[in-house]
C-alpha cells in the first residue's frame, strides 16, 4: 500500500519532467541519414562497466527543432564477441517533444559496443548506429 | 645418417622444450591503455556499496548483528545441525572446499563465496534471485540445505529472547503467530504444505513478513563481507602515466607476465573485469554438466524464476518503489541465455577451489586448461574460443591469479560466531 502511495506521489514529477538543458554537452551523438540528430545524456558519466543506469535521449531535426518521434527502440551488442546487450533497455517518452527516457542501460565488457536506434516519427522509420569504446 | 637423425631429433626436442617452458620476452613498460585497464581492476576503484532499496535495513548495524546471529545459528535448520556457516565457512573465505554443497543433504551446486556479493545484482549461479535478502531465504527452506519450514523459522526468530530482542530493535514488534500447527510452509513436505494452505491468508502474510525480514537481516550481515587489498592492488595502484614499468618488487616476473595474459591473449578480463574481477553477468563457457545431471538451462530459467519470486524487488515484501527495480524490470531473457551461468569473482580464487557451478574442476590448473581448450558446450554454444596458451603461459596466468588472494577487509568480529549479547 505504502509502495503504491509512493508511486502516485512521484507521478506528478514523471508527468512534468523538465526539458533537457541546452548548455550541457551530450555524452554521445549520432545523426540519421535524413538529418535527425540523436543526443545521449547519461545518468552515469563517464560511462562505466557493470552499473545499471538511464539515458536521456533528445532528438532534433536538421533545423535544431525537437523531432517528435513517438517511438524509440534500441538494440545492440559487441560485434567482436557476437553477443547483445546484457539487459533489455526500454525507452519511454518524457512528455516533452523529442525527448525519451531510456532505462535499463548496462555494459558488462570492455571493448567496442555498437548500438542501433530505431526512430519512428513524422519522417517514418529511421535507424541510426552509434559506436562506443569502453 | 643416424647421426643426422639424432641431431634433427635433438633440435626438435629442444624446440618443443622451449615452446613449453621458455617465457616470451616481455616489454619493459605498459602502454597507457594497459595501465588504465590494470588500474580499473584495483580495489581502489571499487565504488561504495550499492544501495539496496528493496531492503530498508540493508545498512543498519543492529540488523547486521541480528543477521550475524542468524548466520551462525544451527537452530535455523530442520535438523538443528546446519547454519549458513556450514557451507559458507568464514575460515575458507565463505566457501566450503567441496565440489557440491552439503547441508542436510548434498545439493546440486557448488557453494560460491559470499565475499563482495553485495555488489551483485543477481544471486545464484543462474541468477534466480535479485537481492541478497531474497537469496538468503531460499536455502532455509531447501530440503538439502537448512530444511526448516517457514513457520518454524519465523517462530524461532520472534520467540528466542536474544533474536526477538534484536528483531524488535530492527523491525519493530512482530505480528503474533499461531501456536498451531507446529510447522507449515509452501515448499516443505506434503504435510507442511497442506498445513500452510489451511492457514488464513492474513496469517500466511504475517509469517512471510517475518521470513522476509529474516532474509533482510542476513543480507545486512553479508554486506559486511568485503575483499581485502592484495599484492595485485598495490602493484596496480603504483602504476601511472610516468611510472609504467612492468617490473616491480611487488610482483614476480612470472606474475606480471600472467597479468599481461589476463588482460590480453587469455581474454580473462572480458568477463572478469572491474575491481571484483567479475561482471556478475551470465555466460555459457562450455563447462561439462555435473555427473548425473542434465546440462543446466542457466540464466534462461533463472530470470523467469526471479520474475515469479514473491520476494523479488517488485514483490509485496520489498521496500523498493517499482521504478527502483531497474535490474528486474529490464532483465534480458532471450535464447542466448540458455546454459549461461554467473561469472564468479576471482578475488581469493587460488584459495577457494574447486571451481565452476558443480565444482567440476578441482584446481586452477584445470580451470585454465578448460578455458584454453574452450570445448563445445553440451547446450547452446560456448561463448569462449580456444586461447592457444603455451604451458609456460598457463603457469604464468595461474601465478598471477594467486596475487589476488588476501585476508578480507571486514572487521574480524564479523568473521566468527557472535558472542551472546
Amino acid at each position: 500500500m505504502i509502495r503504491l502511495l509512493r508511486f502516485f506521489l512521484i507521478l506528478p514529477w514523471l508527468a512534468s519532467a523538465p526539458a533537457l538543458a541546452n548548455d550541457v554537452a551530450p555524452e554521445l551523438t549520432a545523426t540519421t541519414a535524413s538529418g535527425v540528430r540523436l543526443e545521449v545524456f547519461s545518468d552515469l558519466s563517464p560511462l562505466a562497466l557493470n552499473r545499471i543506469h538511464s539515458w536521456h535521449i533528445r532528438l532534433q531535426d536538421a533545423a535544431g527543432r525537437p523531432y517528435a518521434a513517438h517511438r524509440l527502440e534500441l538494440s545492440g551488442g559487441m560485434p567482436e564477441h557476437d553477443h547483445g546487450l546484457p539487459t533489455a533497455p526500454a525507452a519511454s517518452s518524457t512528455g516533452n517533444p523529442g525527448e525519451f527516457l531510456l532505462e535499463g542501460m548496462r555494459f558488462h565488457m570492455p571493448g567496442r559496443w555498437l548500438l542501433d536506434f530505431t526512430l519512428v516519427g513524422p519522417q517514418g522509420t529511421e535507424t541510426v548506429s552509434l559506436e562506443l569504446q569502453l | 645418417m643416424p647421426r643426422l637423425l639424432l641431431v634433427a631429433g635433438l633440435i626438435v626436442g629442444a624446440g618443443l622444450a622451449a615452446w613449453r617452458y621458455l617465457p616470451t620476452p616481455a616489454p619493459a613498460t605498459w602502454t597507457a591503455e594497459e595501465v588504465a585497464l590494470i588500474k580499473s581492476l584495483s580495489l581502489s576503484q571499487l565504488p561504495a556499496l550499492p544501495a539496496d532499496p528493496s531492503n530498508r535495513v540493508a545498512d543498519s548495524e543492529v540488523a547486521a548483528r541480528l543477521g550475524q546471529h542468524l548466520y551462525f545459528d544451527t537452530r535455523l535448520s530442520g535438523t538443528g545441525t546446519v547454519s549458513c556457516a556450514t557451507c559458507h565457512q568464514p575460515d575458507r573465505l565463505f566457501t566450503d572446499g567441496r565440489p557440491l554443497a552439503m547441508g542436510t543433504g548434498i545439493g546440486p551446486r557448488h557453494t560460491p563465496s559470499l565475499v563482495g556479493l553485495a555488489y551483485s545484482p543477481w544471486l545464484y549461479w543462474d541468477g534466480r534471485k535479485d537481492s541478497l535478502w531474497a537469496q538468503a531465504l531460499a536455502p532455509l527452506e531447501a530440503g538439502h540445505e537448512h530444511a526448516i519450514d517457514r513457520l518454524r523459522s519465523a517462530r524461532l526468530v520472534t520467540s528466542d529472547p536474544l533474536l526477538s530482542r534484536l528483531y524488535r530493535l530492527t523491525f519493530g514488534t512482530p505480528p503474533a503467530l499461531p501456536g498451531r500447527p507446529v510447522s507449515a510452509g509452501p515448499l516443505g513436505s506434503e504435510a507442511q504444505r497442506s498445513a500452510w494452505h489451511e492457514l488464513p491468508e492474513t496469517t500466511r502474510r504475517r509469517i512471510n513478513e517475518i521470513f522476509a525480514n529474516t532474509g533482510k537481516a542476513l543480507a545486512a550481515y553479508q554486506r559486511k563481507l568485503l575483499p581485502g587489498r592484495s599484492r595485485f592492488d598495490d602493484y596496480a595502484d603504483r602504476l601511472n602515466a610516468t611510472n609504467n614499468a612492468t617490473a616491480s618488487e611487488l610482483l614476480a616476473a612470472a606474475e606480471v607476465a600472467g597479468l599481461r595474459l589476463f588482460i590480453g591473449k587469455a581474454q580473462c578480463v572480458t568477463c572478469h573485469n572491474g575491481p571484483l574481477l567479475t561482471n556478475f553477468e551470465f555466460h555459457n563457457t562450455g563447462v561439462l554438466a555435473v555427473t548425473g545431471q542434465l546440462p543446466p538451462m542457466g540464466r534462461y530459467d533463472g530470470v523467469r524464476k526471479a520474475r515469479k519470486d514473491p520476494f523479488n524487488c517488485l514483490g509485496d515484501y520489498s521496500d523498493a518503489a517499482p521504478e527502483q527495480c531497474l535490474e528486474l524490470r529490464f532483465a534480458r531473457d532471450d535464447n542466448s541465455l540458455v546454459g549461461a551461468l554467473k561469472t564468479p569473482t576471482l578475488r581469493n580464487v587460488s584459495a577457494t577451489a574447486p571451481y565452476m557451478h558443480g565444482g567440476q574442476l578441482a584446481t586452477l590448473t584445470d580451470a585454465i586448461r578448460h578455458y584454453n581448450e574452450a570445448p563445445v558446450s553440451m547446450l547452446s554454444h560456448n561463448e569462449a574460443k580456444p586461447l592457444g596458451l603455451r604451458p609456460v603461459e598457463r603457469r604464468q596466468l595461474e601465478a598471477f591469479l594467486a596475487t589476488l588472494t588476501a585476508p578480507l577487509s571486514a572487521d574480524t568480529h564479523w568473521l566468527a560466531p557472535p558472542e551472546r549479547e
